[in-house]
C-alpha cells in the first residue's frame, strides 16, 4: 500500500483549510453562509493568471531553483489577494450590505448564490471554460521515504499555507483589529458599546477572507489547474471544514480542512475515486448530527 | 450642574411602538442615580436607548452640554458614556485580560489602565488568563464593570447588576459601585433590587409605562407608599 494518499490529502486539505478560514469568518462575523466564497477563490486564481501573464511578458517566468514558478507568480499572488479583497468589498457595497441592513439572513444567503453564479459565468465569458496553467514546466516528484513522493512546488505551497495560517492566528489573537473581530463575532451588541466600529470589522472580514481565498485559488491553480468551476468544486469541502472545525474558529477550520482533505484522499485510495465528492457530504452530515458545534466550537450560552 | 440630561426620550424597536415614552432624567457629576419601576416599565430600554442600542424616535440625550442623541453606540464610549448590559456582558471566548485589552485598545487607553483595573478588582487579576465565559456570575459582573471603566468614562450606566447574583455578591458589587462613585464617576443604575439600590443611591426615579412617574432622594423613596405598592410582594426578575 502506498502512503502517497496521505501527502495528497494533506495538500488538498491545506487548500480547503485556507478557503474555510474565509467561510468561517464570514459566517461568524457577517452572520451568513457566503456561497460566493469559492468564486472569490477562482477570481483570485484568474487575477494572478492575468498578472503573471503580464509580468511574464516583461521579465519571463524567472523560476526559483527547482520550483515551477518564481518572483512573477509571487508578485501576481499578492496582486490577486489585493484584487480579490477589492472585489469582495465591491460586492459587499453593491449587494450584501444593503441586504444585511434588512436583517434577514436567508435573503443574504440567496443573494450569495446569485453572486456566485454571476461571478462564475463572468469568468467563463472572459476566459472560457477550458483549463489554464501558470506554468507548463514539469515538476519531478522526489521520494521522501515510506513510498511518498513530493514535488518542490508542493513543499513551497505547504510552507506558504503554514505561514499564512500562523500569521492569521497571530493577527486574530494579538492585534487590536483581530481582537475586535473576535469580540464582534462573540457579542455584536456588547462590541458596539465597547466602542468597536462595526464597519471596520466588516471591512476587515471581507479583506481577510477574500485575500486568503485568492491565495488558496493560486495554490489550486499551481498544483492542479485554473478553471472557472474550481471554486464551486471546493465550496462543499470548505463549508464542511468550517462546520467541522466549529464556526468562528480559525485553527478549527484549518485542522478540519486537513481532516477532510485526508478523508477524501483515503476514500479515493480505499473505496474509489468516484466517491471522493461524497466524503465532505458525509462528514458534514455526521458533524451536524453528532456534534453541531464542531470540533473547536463552543455551545452558545 | 447636570452631567447627563435626558429629555422627553422616546424609543422603541418598531416604529410607532415606543417602549420609552417621553422619559426625562438627569444625573449630576459624582451622583448615583437609581431607576426603579415595575416589570415592563421600560427601564432597560431607557438606558439601552441612552447607550444607543435601542432606536431613539424623539427627545434628546445631552452629555456635558453636548447633544449625543444621534451619536452611534460605538462613539458614545468615546464621549465618556459607558454601559454595562445585564446579561451577555462579557466576550465569553476571550480571556479576562483580552476582554479588557480589546476595550482599552479601541480608545487607545494606555496598557497601565488594565493593571489599574486588576488592582481595583483583585478577583479578576487572579483569573486573568481564564476565558470570561467560565467566570461565575459575580465575577462576570465585575469584569463587565472593569471593561466599561477602563476608558475612564464620566458616566457609567448599569442594567440590573444584581440580577442572578447571590446576596453576598450583590453586596460586593454595590460596595464596588460606591468606590467607583468616590473616584468621581457618575452612576446610573437600573435595578429591580430596590432596597439594595436605594441604600447606595443619591436620587431615584420610578419609571412607569415608559416615563418617570416619581422622583426623589433615594433615602426617602424607600418609605414612599408608591414604592411600597410597586415593590412589596413583587419578586425580582429580569424586566426588559
Amino acid at each position: 500500500m502506498s502512503l502517497q494518499f496521505l501527502l495528497d490529502g494533506l495538500i488538498s486539505g491545506a487548500m480547503i483549510g485556507l478557503g474555510a478560514i474565509g467561510v468561517t469568518l464570514t459566517y461568524s462575523i457577517l452572520r451568513f453562509s457566503n456561497f460566493a466564497h469559492g468564486d472569490l477563490m477562482a477570481w483570485g486564481a484568474y487575477a494572478a493568471l492575468v498578472a503573471v501573464g503580464a509580468l511574464g511578458a516583461l521579465v519571463g517566468t524567472m523560476p526559483l531553483g527547482p520550483l515551477s514558478f518564481g518572483l512573477p507568480l509571487i508578485a501576481a499572488t499578492l496582486f490577486a489577494m489585493v484584487f480579490t479583497a477589492g472585489l469582495a468589498l465591491l460586492l459587499d457595497w453593491l449587494l450584501f450590505a444593503r441586504l444585511r441592513a434588512r436583517g434577514q439572513a436567508i435573503i443574504v444567503v440567496m443573494a450569495s448564490f446569485g453572486a456566485s453564479m454571476a461571478l462564475r459565468n463572468l469568468l467563463e465569458f472572459l476566459f472560457s471554460s477550458s483549463p489554464a496553467y501558470y506554468s507548463r514546466a514539469l515538476q519531478i516528484a522526489q521520494p521522501v521515504g515510506l513510498g511518498i513522493r513530493i514535488t518542490p512546488d508542493q513543499v513551497a505551497l505547504l510552507v506558504m499555507t503554514v505561514l499564512l495560517v500562523t500569521g492569521m492566528h497571530l493577527f486574530l489573537t494579538r492585534s487590536q483589529r483581530g481582537r475586535e473581530m473576535r469580540a464582534y463575532s462573540q457579542n455584536p451588541a456588547l462590541a458596539r458599546v465597547t466602542g468597536i466600529d462595526v464597519s471596520r470589522v466588516v471591512r476587515a472580514t471581507w479583506i481577510i477572507g477574500a485575500a486568503l481565498a485568492a491565495a488558496a485559488g493560486v495554490m489550486v491553480g499551481t498544483l492542479v489547474q485554473i478553471r472557472p468551476l474550481m471554486g464551486l468544486d471546493l465550496l462543499l469541502p470548505m463549508f464542511a471544514a468550517a462546520i467541522l472545525g466549529g464556526i468562528g474558529s480559525v485553527p478549527g477550520a484549518v485542522v478540519a480542512g486537513l481532516i477532510i482533505g485526508l478523508s477524501e484522499a483515503a476514500a479515493v485510495m480505499f473505496i474509489g475515486a468516484e466517491w471522493r465528492a461524497g466524503v465532505a457530504f458525509v462528514i458534514l452530515m455526521a458533524v451536524l448530527l453528532v456534534r453541531p458545534t464542531g470540533l473547536f466550537g463552543v455551545t452558545e450560552r | 450642574m447636570s452631567l447627563l440630561t435626558v429629555s422627553q426620550l422616546e424609543a422603541g424597536y418598531e416604529p410607532g411602538l415606543s417602549i420609552v415614552k417621553g422619559a426625562s432624567i438627569h444625573a449630576g457629576r459624582g451622583e448615583i442615580v437609581v431607576i426603579l419601576g415595575p416589570n415592563g416599565a421600560g427601564k432597560s430600554s431607557l438606558i439601552k436607548a441612552i447607550a444607543g442600542l435601542v432606536p431613539v424616535t424623539g427627545g434628546s440625550v445631552m452629555l456635558a452640554g453636548e447633544d449625543i442623541t444621534a451619536v452611534p453606540a460605538h462613539m458614545k464610549i468615546r464621549k465618556g458614556l459607558a454601559f454595562v448590559p445585564q446579561t451577555e456582558n462579557v466576550f465569553p471566548l476571550m480571556s479576562v485580560e483580552e476582554n479588557l485589552a480589546v476595550a482599552a485598545g479601541v480608545l487607545r487607553a494606555p496598557a497601565a489602565h488594565i493593571e489599574e483595573m486588576f488592582a481595583l478588582f483583585p478577583d479578576l487579576a487572579r483569573q486573568r488568563r481564564l476565558a470570561a465565559g467560565s467566570l461565575s456570575g459575580g465575577q462576570r459582573q465585575m469584569l463587565a464593570c472593569a471593561r466599561a471603566l477602563i476608558v475612564k468614562p464620566g458616566v457609567l450606566m448599569l442594567d440590573e447588576p444584581s440580577a442572578g447574583l447571590s446576596p453576598k455578591f450583590v453586596e460586593q458589587v454595590f460596595a464596588r459601585l460606591v468606590e467607583i462613585r468616590a473616584s468621581g464617576v457618575t452612576i446610573v443604575l437600573v435595578e429591580q433590587n430596590a432596597r439594595a439600590a436605594l441604600a447606595i443611591g443619591d436620587r431615584a426615579y420610578v419609571l412607569v409605562e415608559g416615563r418617570e412617574a416619581h422622583e426623589g432622594p433615594a433615602k426617602t423613596l424607600w418609605d414612599d407608599p408608591l414604592i411600597a405598592e410597586l415593590y412589596l410582594g413583587h419578586r425580582k426578575e429580569g424586566a426588559r
